[in-house]
């Protein structure tokens, strides 16, 4: 039996790139998300400690798990310090790291950031879809009660308290929508309902999100580094309480 | 109804089905198995029948005891300080420092302990440390104090750097409610750029009446 190429991606590359690999039948391993359980200080030894934990990530994940190559998606879609990441890994890996530039305009659409299944969920079929070049299901939307606006976190676990009728923004409705670059899309939220804008620490991003927060009627901005503090979920949870929407907020002790 | 608000180096007790207010206890004399009906604060989740969020607790608690609609109301901890501010009676920001702001209450009973300190008869000093943690601060006192400073002036200039970077946390303004056990620091208190109105430390309890 014949295993299938075992293929790293960083970002999203661009659409091309997942035909082929698609078609070339590869095991897609999306590197900015823990594959290994190992300790993140292991990435010191080529990034500093204080950065971006999604890079870190995509380091520590590279340098452990046994790739043919690795597609860093870099410019626009993505992020700089991905471009500066993508410069480390050629130097440190003796395999090929092809950085891509994602500039994709075809809407896919975001019916599952509009869904009504658990926000949890939401994010996981989100970055499992960036390793397909097919369309998404169709999935009914539900109105939205309160808004996620972001990238998909490192630590899933600040998602939990959000209610299933939560709608994603940002660039992770770009990531589904396959448009990864789509700054009027990412910069998009909705003002109707209680939005928590979160970026990763020390990302480029938080400055958007600060920024699109404080025009926001009703917003809590949030940044966590590797995993989520208590503080960080105890805020989400009293802004979803005291914005009305979760219940009165008494929760068994 | 037994309601507690288990701080780090404190807890906040009050019995509602009694006449008595709240009671402060020592968080290290508190008995092992104590249990309250509804908990908020660091150990309230396995010392409560049920929790509540400390912001939330803070915020139900500040909308009971203030009457306007715009206010900030800022909680300065023996760990941690958090605020909240409300515009149009609805919650507008909020923000818990639990890691930059570590410590702060705690290290400022610390040093009143070990140097002797009343921190009513302190004056308010004219400059402060730049310090963002109770912990990173003690190095600047130690430093000043090496330098030739007294123990007194040194000790002011970290309670004014705390309080200054407890006032810009929660958003520098104009008027500020100040709740915890640091509101009984007068030193504290007058350190603020601010007009400070004391709410006490019963906050966090008034919000659990709600419940």
């Amino acid at each position: 039996m014949i295993m299938p190429q075992q293929i790293g991606i960083v970002g999203v590359p661009p659409l091309e790139i997942i035909r082929q690999l698609n078609a070339e039948q590869a095991a897609i391993i999306d590197l900015d998300e823990p594959q290994l359980v190992l300790p993140i200080d292991q990435s010191d030894q080529y990034l500093p400690r204080v950065y971006c934990a999604i890079l870190r990530t995509v380091l520590l994940n590279a340098l452990n798990l046994r790739l043919e190559r690795i597609y860093v998606d870099v410019g626009p879609g993505k992020c700089d310090c991905a471009l500066h990441v993508a410069a480390v890994l050629k130097d440190i890996l003796s395999i090929p790291v092809i950085a891509t530039r994602n500039t994709d305009t075809q809407s896919f659409g975001f019916p599952v950031c509009q869904s009504s299944l658990p926000l949890i969920e939401k994010m996981r079929r989100i970055t499992k879809g960036v390793q397909s070049c097919q369309p998404w299901p169709q999935l009914p939307a539900c109105p939205p009660t309160a808004g996620f606006w972001g990238v998909p976190p490192r630590d899933f676990s600040i998602l939990a308290p959000f209610p299933d009728s939560t709608h994603i923004y940002g660039w992770t409705r770009c990531m589904e929508n396959k448009t990864p670059a789509d700054l009027e899309l990412e910069s998009y939220c909705n003002p109707a309902v209680p939005t928590v804008f979160f970026a990763q620490s020390f990302c480029a991003k938080t400055a958007l999100a600060k920024h699109l927060a404080a025009r926001h009627p009703k917003a809590l901005w949030v940044d966590c580094d590797v995993s989520a503090g208590s503080s960080a979920r105890a805020k989400i949870e009293a802004f979803l309480e005291l914005s009305g929407v979760l219940g009165d907020g008494c929760a068994a002790g | 109804m037994l309601l507690a608000d288990f701080g780090t180096s404190y807890c906040k007790l009050l019995d509602t089905a009694q006449n008595a207010g709240p009671q402060i206890i020592p968080a290290r004399e508190l008995p092992r198995d104590f249990q309250a009906d509804i908990g908020t604060g660091h150990n309230a989740k396995r010392r409560s029948t049920s929790t509540v969020n400390e912001l939330t607790a803070l915020a139900r608690g500040g909308r009971r005891m203030i009457a306007e609609s715009d206010f900030t109301l800022l909680d300065c901890g023996s760990r941690d300080i958090k605020f909240v501010r409300f515009k149009n009676g609805e919650m507008a920001d909020m923000g818990w420092n639990a890691e930059c702001g570590a410590s702060m209450g705690f290290t400022i009973e610390l040093l009143a302990q070990y140097y002797r300190l009343d921190y009513a008869a302190v004056p308010v000093p004219e400059s402060g440390f730049s310090v963002t943690c109770g912990v990173l601060g003690l190095s600047s006192i130690f430093d000043a104090v090496a330098s030739g400073s007294s123990e007194l002036e040194a000790a002011a200039k970290f309670v004014r750097g705390i309080a200054r970077n407890a006032f810009r946390f929660a958003g520098s303004p104009e008027k500020l409610y100040l709740s915890g056990g640091l509101c009984e620091n007068p030193l504290f208190v007058a350190c603020f750029p601010c007009e400070i109105i004391p709410l006490g430390r019963f906050v966090l309890l008034e919000g659990l009446k709600v419940y």
